[in-house]
């Protein structure tokens, strides 16, 4: 599901519309990519598979984090 | 006999990669990661991981100083007064040794020198209300913090007592900016004790049997 949503063309709306209501929200992406980065390393000894599971990190986590940030303007926005 | 047996090498400890089950030299598994929390990587440079340690080096090292540059060098300090306790910092001394001027400034600060080392202002804990400093210290503040001035600090000779919170001048100043850097230096030391552990004990990662199975399997 979270690796199909990166994947389509809506995706690059809904990450315009988040950064435009989530001020500051650039900042959390490298995070999002390190933490990706260092789990990856960290379950994997060669370069390539390390490169591979990085990407699979990343969208898992910034597709979950992604959904919950949805969740939270979803809610703000209806209260 | 006693010399053959003092000449039979010590047992290797190794770990199994998780890609192609070959074996890792962890050689000193608590060394290497004694390494790896001093400096991220270098655990695993001693271990011959040249890839991993140039990675992690780069990753952690590069996310704490981004983390210091964003919150404008004051985000990473320690303090442990009661009210005052710097939670973050337990998270920061993941880095290692990177973060560790800032214990040795707030030893000195709190200390009988009541100024950090040298009278410098890295990594140095804000001052509270009340809090006693030396002269050398308040009249170097005053002249480098903008926040902060002659009027700000009482005189109780030999020493004098700042009448403030400094930290509240730094988040009005930062904004949040404060919060950001303190993001990234704590997620660097948190991500950092991943590291460690891989440094001593190997990858966390173990193959499943689908993924022997891929390997074993001659691609057509």
């Amino acid at each position: 599901m979270i690796p199909f949503l990166a994947t389509t063309p809506i995706f690059p709306i809904l990450l315009a519309a988040l950064v435009d209501r989530v001020p500051g929200i650039f900042f959390g992406l490298p995070l999002v990519a390190l933490a990706s980065l260092v789990f990856a390393a960290t379950h994997h000894e060669d370069p390539a598979e390390i490169r591979f599971a990085t990407v699979h990190w990343a969208v898992w986590l910034g597709g979950i984090l992604g959904l919950v940030i949805a969740a939270v303007l979803l809610l703000g926005w209806f209260s | 006999m006693a010399l053959a047996r003092d000449k039979t090498p010590a047992p290797r400890i190794v770990a199994v990669s998780p890609d192609d089950g070959s074996a890792i030299d962890l050689r000193n598994p608590a060394l290497a990661a004694a390494l790896a929390w001093a400096v991220p990587g270098l655990g695993h440079l001693y271990q011959g991981r040249v890839f991993k340690g140039r990675l992690f080096m780069g990753a952690i090292l590069g996310t704490f100083l981004a983390g210091m540059w964003l919150g404008g060098g004051k985000v990473v300090y320690a303090s442990w007064k009661p009210g005052d306790t710097r939670w973050a910092f337990v998270c920061q001394a993941g880095a290692g040794l990177v973060a560790m001027p800032a214990v040795v400034q707030a030893l000195q600060l709190h200390g009988v020198a009541k100024q950090p080392l040298f009278g410098s202002l890295f990594m140095a804990p804000p001052l509270t209300s009340g809090q006693y400093v030396s002269r050398g210290y308040a009249d170097r503040l005053a002249a480098s913090d903008p926040d902060i001035d002659a009027e700000d600090f009482f005189d109780r000779p030999p020493l004098r007592q700042f009448r403030g919170e400094q930290v509240s001048h730094w988040q009005r100043r930062l904004g949040r900016w404060f919060d950001i850097g303190t993001l990234y230096t704590m997620l660097a030391g948190m991500l950092n004790i991943l590291v460690i552990y891989d440094a001593w004990a190997g990858p966390l990662g173990t193959p499943t049997d689908a993924d022997r199975k891929s390997r074993t399997t001659p691609k057509t």
